[in-house]
Formats: C-alpha cells, sequence, structure tokens
C-alpha cells in the first residue's frame, strides 16, 4: 500500500503502527506530530490499581447469548481463546478484556452504523472476561462480518473483533484487533496495513481444530503479547496476600 | 529484549461505546481513601481545532482507574480524589499527577499523557515534567478554575496536533 507514513511512532517501532498512515484518512488530522517525550515508567505507570470488576460474569463470554432476550444470535458459532502474556513469556493473570465487534451479516448496534446491514436482535456485539492464571481467556461469538465504511471508495473492513486488554500495569495497555486468516480484504486494509509488515500476521487468529467443538462451533486461537514491563514486585506481594 | 513477538496495537475505531463505555466503566477513580474530590474538564482536539467526538479519556491513578468517553463537542469531564505524591527514585518524589491514556478512531496506538495542576508548589520540580521541554510543560498542567465550585475545577484540553500540542509519552523501561 503506497501512502504518507509518519515517524512517529510509541513503542518498538518493528511492532507498532506509526501515528500518521495517510491511507488511513482519519490519521491525518488526529496524529501527533511533535516527537514523544521519551520518560523513564515510574511507580505511576507500574503500580496496579485498584479494578472494580466483581461485575465481571460468565455470561459476559458468550455473546450468542449475552443480549438479555433468551435467543440466540445467527452466524457461524465460534470460540475465540488464547493466553495473555508478557515479552517474555509470562501469563498475566487478572487482565480484563474486553471486546467489540459486528453482527454476521457486518452491522454494529451502533448509532453511527447506518449501512443496510441488518441488525440481530440477539447479538449486541459486546464481551468481556477476566484472564486466568495462565493468561488464559475465552469467548464465544459468532463469526463477525466485512462491512464498507468510508474511508475511500468501495472501502471494506476485513472480518476482525476488537479487543481492549488492561493488565496489572499501565503500561501494558493494549487496544488492537484480531482478524481471520482467509480473508482477501487483509490486504486491503490500511488500518492492518499500517503495521509494520513483520508484526502483522501477529493479529490474525490461527484456526485450532482441538478448540473446535463437535457439533457446536469452530475454534480460532490468537494469543497477545503484552510490550513492557510488568507490575512491580511490591504490587505482585500485595496480590498474592489479598 | 524480548522473548516472545509483542501484538501490535490498532485504532479503537468509531463503535466501541457499547464496550467501553458500559455504565460501570465509566466512573470516576474510587474515592474511598477518604482524600479531597477534585473535577477535571477539557476537550480533546484535532489538527485543524476541530472537536473530536469520538474520543475515550482513561485516568488512572493510586485510588483507581475510570473511563471517560468526549461528547459532541469533544468535552469530558471527570471526578476523582486528589492524587497524592508518588516516589520518583529513592528519596525523591514526584508532584501530584493523574496518569492520562488517549484513545480515538484515527490513533493507531493510544497516547500517553498527564494531568499536573498549577496551583501545587511541587508541580515545577517534578523529575518527570523536567525531562519535557520548557516552551511545552504547560500542556500538561491543568488550570484551576477561579470559579467557586465546592469542589476544585480544574481546566485540561488534550490537543492532538498542532502549535499547542500536547506532550505525549513514550515510556523508556527500566535497563534489565
Amino acid at each position: 500500500m503506497i501512502t504518507t507514513i509518519g515517524e512517529i511512532v510509541r513503542g518498538d517501532a518493528t511492532v507498532f503502527p506509526p501515528y500518521l498512515y495517510a491511507a488511513y484518512r482519519s490519521t491525518v488530522r488526529r496524529a501527533p506530530r511533535l516527537p514523544l517525550v521519551e520518560v523513564p515508567l515510574t511507580a505511576s505507570e507500574l503500580t496496579r490499581s485498584r479494578l472494580d470488576v466483581s461485575r465481571v460474569t460468565d455470561e459476559d463470554a458468550d455473546l450468542t447469548r449475552n443480549a438479555g432476550t433468551g435467543g440466540e444470535a445467527l452466524g457461524q458459532r465460534i470460540i475465540v481463546t488464547g493466553r495473555v502474556m508478557d515479552e517474555h513469556g509470562l501469563p498475566v493473570p487478572g487482565a480484563l478484556l474486553e471486546v467489540w465487534q459486528a453482527n454476521a451479516a457486518g452491522r454494529y448496534v451502533h448509532k453511527r452504523d447506518d449501512w443496510p446491514g441488518p441488525l440481530d436482535p440477539n447479538f449486541l456485539g459486546i464481551g468481556r472476561c477476566l484472564t486466568a492464571a495462565a493468561g488464559e481467556y475465552r469467548f464465544l461469538t459468532v463469526r463477525p462480518g466485512a462491512y464498507p465504511w468510508g474511508n475511500h471508495e468501495n472501502a471494506w473492513r476485513p472480518a476482525h473483533i476488537h479487543f481492549s486488554v488492561l493488565a496489572p500495569s499501565w503500561s501494558q495497555r493494549l487496544v488492537t484487533q484480531m482478524y481471520f486468516p482467509d480473508d482477501p480484504l487483509l490486504a486491503l486494509d490500511p488500518i492492518l496495513n499500517a503495521v509494520p509488515e513483520g508484526a502483522r500476521s501477529r493479529l490474525v487468529a490461527m484456526y485450532a481444530h482441538d478448540v473446535t467443538e463437535p457439533h457446536w462451533a469452530l475454534g480460532w486461537r490468537w494469543d497477545i503479547v503484552l510490550a513492557g514491563p510488568r507490575a512491580t514486585a511490591f504490587e505482585a506481594r500485595e496480590q498474592s496476600a489479598a | 529484549m524480548s522473548v516472545l513477538p509483542v501484538t501490535p496495537s490498532q485504532t479503537v475505531g468509531p463503535f466501541f461505546h457499547d464496550c467501553l463505555l458500559r455504565e460501570d466503566r465509566c466512573e470516576g477513580p474510587a474515592s474511598d481513601d477518604g482524600g479531597a474530590q477534585i473535577r477535571v474538564e477539557g476537550r480533546v482536539i484535532d489538527g485543524d481545532g476541530a472537536a473530536v467526538p469520538d474520543a475515550v479519556i482513561e485516568v488512572w491513578h493510586a485510588a483507581g482507574f475510570a473511563r471517560i468517553g468526549t461528547d459532541a463537542e469533544g468535552r469530558f469531564s471527570f471526578s476523582t480524589t486528589r492524587p497524592k505524591r508518588v516516589e520518583f527514585e529513592r528519596g525523591t518524589m514526584q508532584a501530584p499527577h493523574l496518569s492520562i491514556a488517549v484513545f480515538a478512531r484515527g490513533l493507531m496506538n493510544h497516547l500517553f499523557t498527564r494531568i499536573y495542576f498549577d496551583d501545587d508548589p511541587s508541580t515545577e520540580s517534578d523529575p518527570i515534567l523536567r525531562l519535557v521541554p520548557e516552551v511545552r510543560r504547560t500542556t500538561l498542567i491543568a488550570t484551576r478554575d477561579p470559579g467557586e465550585s465546592l469542589t476544585p475545577l480544574y481546566r485540561f484540553d488534550v490537543v492532538l496536533q498542532g502549535v499547542s500540542e500536547t506532550v505525549f509519552f513514550d515510556f523508556r523501561s527500566p535497563a534489565s
């Protein structure tokens, strides 16, 4: 994709996209143009803040049934699972994962999504869960559809699921998107292509037959590796004592 | 050195509201440590000076975490406990501040910044603020509103791009 690429990147420039990637038009007036100021991590970024996650329930991770209608969402039922780890391979337990996605027809339940794709009354397209002891997460959902957007002529976003990861350390905060490997729209998508080429495939889930459940749902595996150091040892001790 | 391939970021896009701004995530940071309350109001503005109506501000400090969406005029506001000083290196302290992350459609990675307070005498000598070029420091300092409100009110705008662009940070990991 030929485009103007800015020089300002936060984090490893071989991994993270530049703020300015002109083919994705919304970056042009929103990307910072002055250099980021490099500062050391301090206790402010490395300590665990109290997160009120007591209201996260098992039902929150089942997007096929969490609309509260009693009905089941339409579409190909899928299981999306994986582990959240730090860059040293250590699991990140207790992270809050929040996901949002279009329905099987490519339509979001959102007032600003007004293309004529059908809504599904049994699908809200939002879910959340906490990572378990080995950093594992698991969502049951339906495979999202592609949808059109106004970025350029005949622009379509490839099917994707948005992920927000709120880890115990502030410096590990991540918001990203997960894609599916067999999608011809991947090569045409400026948002995915803003990621340096060598790191793009990390956003693409792998089909996992061992996750697939017979007569029920197809399985996809996608691990998330967070940059940055974990919460301080002091906080970890406090956690385990709690 | 990392041993595993780090996962890249992507924009939050325009459709995050129902997920990220669920009612029970939008509260101000907990105030159960008995500290005094403050209020912060501001706007998120793009390189044309236009409002950013689809941004999310996250606030993180010792008393808790909060997430606030901007409205049609790019405005956000929150109340929280006044932050306390936090240790920097052994024997030195940072001035009171709030850690901030900014997400929006069009931001390929969130932006980290901080809110300091103009009426706090320790702000001037804060060790992180002193790493910021002097002419840009004011972009990180909230100004106390002179109005007589019960809860002290501060103004802080996030300017994503332009001459008065807010200072955004890239954190350097401690040597390992």
